[in-house]
């Protein structure tokens, strides 16, 4: 395929509606975005706030989620759209599925700063080992909306390749906080709840990487779910 | 679980992997058109098509109109012969045999090739005689043997419970709907291989050309068919293998499912999709 | 103001339909005329006596109809030398048919208003129809027979009436025996005649033959004598009888029963009566055979051999048109020789009809009739068989006039079947030919018969070719008899076209034939009309048939 437009229909109506799911869809990412880097500031500072402000956030996310999906049953219901016009709404039924849950794993972020700041002795503690995965995803997604805003697949492999620097890291979160509970018993609790939104941002990353087999498909029209990378390198490149 | 009941829960992990994909490659190929080029005086309408139709499956022409699609299905039945200005090089091979070939006759050649077109045509007799004309023609005069093959015929078609009690009447008096129908039972009255179906069902309303359709699926148990469609939903509904033409080319063929949901071409896309190049 | 009015469009409908209505008037006219005029002449009109005085002359008697009444001022009427008086504004002179030819030589003359001294209807004046010397008027007096008086005065009325329509019954049987009995002697005696030329032309006539021919002759003859012997007597039995009549100047006249066909008395007749007599004048009209010139009687031949030649040229033209017309329209290459051809044929339709005539006469009568008669008919010699106008070479020349009509009309009803039709035949493995002959030609056969409707139109209407190549004032035998072939192709024949022009203008005595004309005029319509009506139902009921591929 030389490049693919959504607009160039000789229905403009139906151009605006395509224009239109693709705005929200962004929309949609970028309240993701928003709300991930929230929770992850409300984590590491142990803002109580912040995470209650993204716990009530999140429903917007719902929200869209509904809305997008509306939209994309009725065009395939008046429209009949065949070829690129199909991958795309399929595409997106997806992808908002992928962004719906990456927003909720922000905000089960928020929700252990929550449990955190209940646990009894706490004094406002930081809690900075997991900026660094939590950047990595960040920048993942980011990256991921951008290849969707520009209906590209260049980056895709990068991308998805990303994600094996966020399962090592993952890997040593864990094993690092271990380490924590062998030190000292009495940091179970904090370190389970460290666990288990480090756990959420590894989620993150994988859902992102769904979320690049989804643009391939919308893009190139090819399955690339479980598959190898050399294969899905391949497929990017069309040949 | 009783070993019938695993039998029957064993699910056919093929069929569903394979789901309407066929590949030509498997395919008994029924009608082998070889370099073809159409000419109409001094305008090539036809460009140098080459493409295989596969034995008892549908295969749909869609294309702009003009495209050159109605062209090439009338040149299976060499119907182009009736315009004094067509000159066609190239050949179609029917069975491996060129039906150009000086040799061909051509009535009995659309014997084998029936044809059902556009706007029903049926003749201004009655129902019976419409689909005994066929049978006429060849000679056939026996009335048992006409009734029988009328019966047959129309209830091929669909249309049997719906006439069978006003057989004398005339065929005018008939919907459109059963007037197309009638004019499918009247081509499937002398049992060809192939059936021609050009834009079948553009004059009829919503339900008279699912009908059609449906009846379009029955038949392919039987025939090779070939449909020409404006109605691009139409062709991706009833045909296995779709072939895109655009100004007298043939610019892509393949299964109908790879067609409407991921085509190789960019013009493909852009009709298929409804965008201006 | 005006030019607004000229912009509006008005004035081009007012001239539409002034264009429209004078058509109609023009049509009503035409038929209102005919109509009256043919309708009534058959209608028993009033005979009375008139007591005329012409200056100083005796009062004499007149019996007669009024035809006409002529109304002209003083002035003009002394211009053309009549005396008037000065108290007289007017000059109102009648028209009236006084009959009895025999008596006075005219049937008509003029009377002026001023000179009647008296007029009356007396109910026992009596008008008698004769097969010669036209109509008679008069008082009867007696009948006899053989010279003896049968009945006088009181009686005579009904004993008139009875001897009359004995001697009707008689004379039919006459009639018959002349015409088909001795007719048909008469024919067969000519075949034999023509039998022996042609073997004695062939070198064949041998004794043997001979005497077949010879044994053959005599038996005819014999029955010939017979029927003469019969003749004689009824000639006798119809001769015996006459009536006798006082005519308006008082003279006793005898007529013979022999030649009257009716008598009546037309003042003392009442409504019933009148439309009895009416409608037994109108079937003599229309069943019997012409008298006196063709101004008397009826005109059978007339509508027999219209009918007959229009039938005729319609067997002949329609497979022709049709097929020169499919041929034009499916199978000809379409090109510059269609083309010339089409043009050629349409312009045919416009070469003026007595052209047709002349080439009917020098090429079918003389050039195709002459040698066929050279080569299939030369016993017959000198006389011509097919070498002289007849039925078949005026139905052949009306043919080659309507040709145009019936090609034109085709090509069109051929143009008009939609492509997808033969198309739908070809795909089931038609031929050409199966499907032309299968779909193509029945469908278009309503156009067929609009195109041989508008031949028969305007062949039944045709008059000067015909006169070239077939129509006689007067044809002793009908094409149609029962001597085999039955049908006579050869013959000449009767048309009432032909016949109105005759009667009209031809005939002894037109001022008593125009009547006539009219009613001869109002029959070639109505026949024309029949003819059309009965083409067009059957266009109806196939175009009925084919109604759903019009549109």
């Amino acid at each position: 395929m030389d490049s693919i437009n959504i607009g160039h229909h000789i229905s403009e109506q139906f151009n605006k509606e395509l224009e239109d799911i693709r705005n929200h869809v962004l929309t949609m990412g970028g309240l993701v975005e928003e709300q991930i880097e929230n929770a992850i500031k409300a984590f590491t500072t142990s803002d109580v706030e912040l995470a209650e402000q993204v716990i009530k956030q999140d429903n917007q996310i719902d929200a869209l989620e509904i809305a997008l999906d509306r939209e994309c049953m009725q065009i395939m219901a008046l429209r009949q759209p065949t070829a690129f016009d199909l991958r795309l709404l399929i595409t997106v039924l997806r992808i908002i599925n992928e962004l719906e849950r990456v927003g909720d794993m922000a905000e089960h972020v928020a929700k252990m700063t929550l449990h955190l700041a209940n646990i009894e002795g706490n004094k406002g503690e930081s809690y900075y080992e997991i900026q660094h995965i939590a950047d990595l995803v960040k920048a993942m997604l980011h990256d991921a909306l951008d290849a969707f805003a520009r209906m590209t697949v260049e980056q895709v492999p990068a991308i998805t390749s990303r994600d094996e620097n966020v399962d090592r890291e993952y890997a040593s979160i864990i094993r690092q906080q271990i380490t924590y509970m062998m030190e000292d018993p009495r940091n179970i609790t904090r370190t389970i709840n460290v666990l288990w939104a480090v756990r959420s941002l590894e989620r993150i990353g994988d859902h992102v990487c769904n979320i690049c087999e989804h643009l391939v498909y919308m893009i190139k029209g090819e399955d690339v779910r479980h598959v190898s990378r050399e294969e899905l390198e391949r497929k990017v490149k069309g040949e | 679980m009783t070993t019938e009941q695993t039998r029957t829960h064993a699910i056919d992990m093929n069929s569903i992997l394979r789901g309407r994909d066929l590949s030509p490659e498997q395919l008994e190929i029924t009608i082998k058109i070889e370099n073809l080029n159409l000419f109409y005086g001094q305008k090539q309408a036809l460009h140098n098509i080459n493409m295989d139709i596969p034995k008892r499956r549908v295969t749909a022409y869609i294309g702009p109109s003009g495209c050159g699609k109605s062209t090439l299905l009338r040149c299976i039945n060499r119907m182009n012969d009736l315009v004094d200005s067509a000159k066609i090089d190239g050949k179609i091979l029917l069975d491996n045999e060129n039906i150009y070939d000086k040799s061909v006759n051509v009535a009995s050649l659309r014997r084998r090739v029936g044809m059902v077109f556009q706007k029903p045509n049926p003749f201004p007799k009655s129902i019976f005689e419409n689909v005994a004309y066929g049978l006429r023609i060849q000679g056939i005069n026996d009335k048992r043997a006409l009734d029988e093959t009328v019966e047959e015929a129309l209830r091929g078609a669909a249309l049997w419970d719906e006439v069978k009690d006003r057989l004398n009447d005339n065929a005018l008096g008939l919907s459109g709907g059963q007037q197309q129908r009638l004019v499918i039972a009247r081509a499937i009255a002398i049992e060809p291989e192939v059936l021609l179906l050009d834009e079948p069902a553009s004059a009829l309303d919503p339900i008279s050309t699912l009908k059609i359709e449906e009846l379009i699926n029955e038949l392919k148990e039987k025939y090779t068919i070939v449909i020409v469609t404006h109605n691009m939903q139409q062709a991706a509904r009833v045909s296995d293998f779709t072939a895109f033409m655009y100004m007298g080319e043939l610019i892509e063929i393949g299964s109908t499912s790879q067609l409407f949901t991921n085509p190789k071409k960019k013009q493909t896309e852009d009709y298929i999709t409804g965008r201006y190049g | 103001m005006i030019s607004s009015w000229f912009k509006s469009g008005s004035p081009w409908i007012w001239l539409n339909a002034a264009a429209v209505s004078a058509c109609l008037i023009m049509i009503v006219g035409v038929l209102g005329l005919i109509v009256v005029r043919g309708i009534g002449h058959f209608w028993p009109s009033q005979v009375a006596r008139f007591s005329y005085q012409e200056d100083n002359a005796q009062a004499k008697t007149l019996f007669a109809e009024i035809i006409d009444t002529s109304v002209t001022p003083a002035a003009a009427a002394k211009i053309s030398g009549y005396k008037m008086a000065d108290d007289e504004d007017d000059l109102v002179q009648y028209q009236i048919k006084t009959g009895n030819r025999d008596v006075t030589g005219a049937d008509f003359r003029w009377l002026q208003e001023r000179n009647i001294k008296s007029q009356d209807l007396p109910a026992d004046l009596m008008v008698v129809e004769r097969r010669e010397w036209g109509n008679f008027y008069g008082q009867l007096v007696a009948v006899k027979e053989n010279g003896k008086t049968l009945a006088s005065d009181g009686q005579a009325w009904s004993v008139a009436q009875t001897k009359i329509d004995e001697a009707l019954i008689v004379y039919e049987e006459i009639a018959h025996l002349e015409k088909k009995e001795i007719g048909a002697i008469n024919y067969s005696l000519e075949q034999l005649r023509l039998k022996g030329r042609k073997l004695e032309l062939k070198g064949q006539l041998d004794e043997t033959a001979k005497a077949a021919i010879e044994n053959e002759k005599t038996e005819l003859k014999k029955q010939y004598e017979q029927y003469q012997i019969q003749l004689r007597t009824l000639y006798q039995k119809i001769r015996s009888a006459s009536l006798v009549a006082k005519t308006d100047s008082g003279k006793e006249v005898d007529i013979p029963v022999a030649k009257v066909v009716r008598i009546y008395q037309p003042n003392s007749m009442n409504l019933f009566h009148k439309i009895g007599h009416y409608f037994s004048k109108l079937g003599e009209f229309l069943a019997d055979d012409p008298r006196e010139a063709n101004t008397e009687g009826g005109i059978f031949p007339a509508i027999f051999g219209t009918i007959m030649m229009v039938l005729i040229m319609s067997i002949i033209v329609t497979p022709f048109g049709v097929i020169a017309a499919v041929y034009l329209r499916e199978y000809a290459k379409q090109g510059f020789t269609t083309r010339l051809i089409r043009i050629a044929v349409n312009n045919l339709a416009g070469v003026p009809s007595v052209v047709y005539g002349v080439f009917g006469l020098g090429f079918f009568v003389y050039i195709l009739g002459g040698n066929i008669d050279k080569l299939f008919y030369p016993e017959s010699a000198p006389a011509p068989v097919y070498g002289t106008p007849g039925l078949l070479w005026a139905s052949i020349t009306l043919a080659l006039l309507t040709l145009p009509v019936v090609i034109v009309a085709t090509e069109e009803g051929l143009a008009r079947i939609p492509k997808s039709i033969r198309e739908g035949s070809l795909a089931l493995g038609a031929t050409k030919f199966e499907t032309l002959w299968n779909t193509v030609l029945p469908m278009a056969s309503p156009a067929i018969m609009t195109g041989m409707i508008l031949a028969v139109a305007r062949a039944a209407g045709e008059v000067a070719p015909l006169m070239m190549v077939g129509v006689v004032k007067l044809a002793p035998t009908l094409p149609l008899d029962g001597n085999a072939p039955f049908i006579h192709l050869d013959r000449k024949f009767m048309h009432l076209g032909f016949h109105i022009y005759d009667v009209g203008f031809q005939s002894p005595n037109v001022e008593a034939a125009r009547p006539l004309v009219y009613a001869t005029a109002l029959l070639l319509v109505l026949v024309i009309i029949g003819l059309n009506l009965a083409a067009i139902v059957i266009r109806n009921n196939l175009r009925e048939k084919y109604r759903a591929l019009e549109g």
